[in-house]
């Protein structure tokens, strides 16, 4: 669901760099041999989609074609009454509202007769009803996992995407500036207060984890209503704005031992943040930066970043190792826990590989 | 009664169901748009990427999912179940149908199942069984009921805070945010919203786009949240000062429309007969043209463990309405003169009526201008 401001605004998304992205896309597609692309879409999985053409459904779904050359096609099974409010948040693409999506963009591939290899994003996750529907409407039509070639050209992000990265990571960060250490009762309100703030400064979603008693669980949930927070929390906001998504999660403590490890720990964080070299495997790094961090040991960690259909996917974890490290200029969230001097500690944020001067600050 | 004792009751309910339909295995899907199927075989409210569950009939159920946060929390909100993180989700999940190589595989909800796991189809004996989940999803327990009461409360108390919101100058945003604010304080973890600002220019509810409220404009909202993963809904218009002639006298056609299809709800009727009898009001109002699907989407909907599920409210959806189900009757639509209007209220279907559980007043609201 999407329960937050959804808009285009021109400045922020350019015509011209949703442009620009689909001809790199055309550009990869001709390398690969490939005369279409089709993309999938809903809520859940909005970002290649978006990432084309400024779009997010809040609701149904839906899938994007992408000709060698003339307007991408939208299909959705989101009815002409909303046709008017896609346009207002998706400024490009022809938009074709039918309750079969995929036949209504089988019926456009089988028409063309110079169509006949399509590249799709995650073919494999496909949903049965609309692959069956697409084949069905198309029979000619090979259909070609090109999920790499999506992921070639979500290497680097353009400026809008930066820039937009930018203030999703300001909306989270002013959210989390809203717990106040002393005061805060229980989880639900807490997280209440985090979400309110992201919101009510136009994030389009923010979804707060809570780990109550951080020494006792540090799995974060969406700890809601009277749960009490023990002296030691952590929280996590996963904040969207304009189909950009970050994370940032902080620890508090309201005792003088687990204060002065958290305050050390987060002092670490942001220069970590910075310093991610291209290049080289990130546990690597990270184990090299955490023996400069006194008393700290690593306890888990992982990098996100957006290659897909997902906001954010697991790139690398202590769990599901990486073969070479980030690319140069590549966005990823990194969240990493610690044990520093036996108290528990988590930091996430974002950032962009190599020490970028756009690279965004973490939370000290 | 806590979510893992419903989560018990309706696991027994699906094993029962699965052994009379003769299935040894469910194969079931979800992600956070889609989370009803998951959720009654799982307990598992889905947030970020997908998941896939194989549910045996000794009532062993497997949970892979592909988020390492969503495994976290499955880790604490789920009794009784085995969770996997499978990053590669329907690569993994491939390989482990194979060892149900010699036992009837159901799977739902079969149009969104990933491509691959169904194509399996053709070495596997795994086959759509949607309809498994759909009956047990739209006829609910006692307890089940109890859950969607308790959210229609929060739906009430949800509208009130939206109500005080609303004023002039504010953007439909901020309105929302008081609304969740409320909610993750009263342990609704959950709550699905649309909104609508405006007057003739209006031709729908959609997610906030910083429209700022100014005086004259109707004001619509369904607000749905979640209490121990079942949803409930209230719809509602407010105006913002003093309702004009026509806002009121639409409005209370609105609310004929709606008590006409909330008298027709009980045991045995089709939903088309709830659909007609609102969509008739119309018509008698000469109004025939704003109940096609041009205007409107459904007439009213399921609701349970998702906040829009069967039966859908239409004239031409034959499914039998069964004491039992949880609805919501709202005749929303286009008006061409004031614009858009909504108006629903929850029922549980009884054999001889139905039972309303929304206690928000049918009114036109209004706040100061």
């Amino acid at each position: 669901m999407r329960r937050g401001l959804m808009a285009w605004n021109k400045d922020e998304l350019p015509i011209g760099t949703l442009d620009e992205r689909i001809a790199r896309l055309r550009a990869r597609m001709s390398e690969a041999g490939l005369d279409a692309f089709v993309v999938y879409t809903n809520f859940v999985r909005p970002s290649a989609v978006s990432y084309l053409t400024g779009f997010t459904p809040y609701w149904s779904d839906g899938i994007l074609l992408v000709r060698a050359s003339g307007d991408p096609v939208f299909a959705t099974a989101l009815s002409k009454r909303v046709a008017n409010w896609i346009r207002t948040t998706s400024p490009v693409a022809e938009i074709v509202n039918a309750p079969r999506p995929g036949a209504a963009l089988g019926a456009r591939l089988a028409a063309d007769s110079g169509v006949q290899r399509v590249g799709v994003l995650e073919l494999d996750a496909l949903p049965a009803g609309i692959h069956d529907d697409l084949v069905g409407a198309a029979p000619a039509v090979e259909l070609i996992d090109a999920s790499a070639q999506f992921a070639d050209i979500r290497r680097g992000i353009d400026r809008a995407e930066r820039d937009l990265l930018l203030r999703a990571d300001a909306l989270a960060t002013a959210a989390l500036g809203q717990v106040n250490v002393a005061k805060a009762g229980d989880a639900g309100t807490v997280a209440g207060l985090v979400e309110k703030r992201a919101r009510l400064d136009g994030a389009e979603e923010a979804q707060i984890a809570v780990a109550a008693d951080f020494d006792r669980d540090r799995r974060m949930i969406r700890a809601t209503g009277a749960v009490p927070l023990a002296d030691r929390f952590a929280l996590r906001a996963s904040v969207a704005y304009k189909g950009s998504w970050v994370r940032r999660s902080r620890t508090f403590a309201r005792d003088v031992a687990g204060a002065q490890a958290v305050a050390r720990a987060d002092a670490w964080f942001g220069p970590v943040l910075r310093s991610i070299e291209a290049g080289k495997p990130l546990a690597a790094q990270l184990a090299a930066q955490v023996g400069s961090l006194a008393g700290a040991e690593l306890t888990r960690w992982m990098a996100e970043s957006c290659v897909g259909s997902y906001p954010l996917q697991v790139i690398a974890a202590a769990t599901v190792p990486a073969g070479e490290g980030p690319a140069d200029g590549a966005y990823l969230v990194l969240t990493v826990e610690l044990s520093v001097d036996g108290v528990p500690w988590i930091g996430a944020a974002p950032a962009i590989v190599g020490g970028h001067s756009e690279t965004v600050r973490a939370t000290a | 009664m806590n979510t893992a004792t419903l989560f018990f009751q309706r696991k027994a309910r699906l094993i029962e169901t699965m052994s009379a339909a003769g299935l040894d295995v469910m194969l079931v899907y979800g992600n956070a748009w889609q989370n009803d199927y998951l959720r009654y075989a799982t307990d598992f409210g889905i947030l970020e990427g997908q998941a896939l569950a194989l549910v045996r009939n000794d009532g062993h159920v497997t949970l892979y999912l592909d988020s390492l946060l969503e495994v976290d929390r499955a880790g604490v909100d789920c009794a009784d179940v085995d969770i996997v993180h499978a990053p590669n989700l329907v690569a993994e999940v491939d390989t482990a149908l194979n060892r149900f190589r010699n036992q009837r595989i159901g799977a739902a909800p079969y149009r969104l199942l990933p491509r691959r796991l169904a194509q399996r189809a053709k070495d596997l004996p795994l086959s759509d069984q949607t309809w498994v989940l759909d009956r047990l999803l739209m006829v609910k327990l006692e307890s089940e009921i109890a859950a969607v009461r308790r959210a229609s409360q929060l739906a009430d108390d949800g509208y009130a805070v939206f109500r005080q919101a609303a004023r002039v100058g504010r953007k439909d945003y901020e309105l929302i945010a008081e609304v969740e604010a409320f909610y993750r304080a009263k342990g609704v973890e959950d709550n699905f919203q649309i909104i609508g600002a405006g007057g003739p220019d209006v031709r729908g509810m959609a997610p906030p786009s910083g429209k700022r409220l100014k005086p004259g404009d109707l004001v619509t909202t369904e607000l749905t949240p979640c209490v121990d993963g079942y949803y409930a809904q209230i719809c509602r218009t407010l105006a913002v000062g003093t309702p004009s002639a026509e806002q009121k006298a639409t409005h209370a056609l609105w609310r004929e429309a709606m008590e006409a299809g909330i008298a027709v709800v009980r045991d045995g009727v089709a939903a088309a007969d709830i659909a007609r009898a609102e969509n008739d009001v119309f018509r008698r109002h000469g109004l025939g043209n704003y109940v096609t699907s041009e205007y409107t989407r459904v007439r009213g909907h399921g609701l349970g463990l998702f906040v829009d599920t069967k039966p859908h409210i239409l004239e031409d959806v034959a499914t039998r309405i069964d004491a039992g189900m949880t609805l919501i009757v709202h005749p929303n639509t286009y008006h061409p003169v004031v614009g858009y209007l909504v108006l629903g209220d929850m029922v549980v279907v009884g054999k001889d009526g139905c039972e309303v559980l929304t206690a928000t007043p049918r009114e036109l609201f209004s706040v100061d201008a």
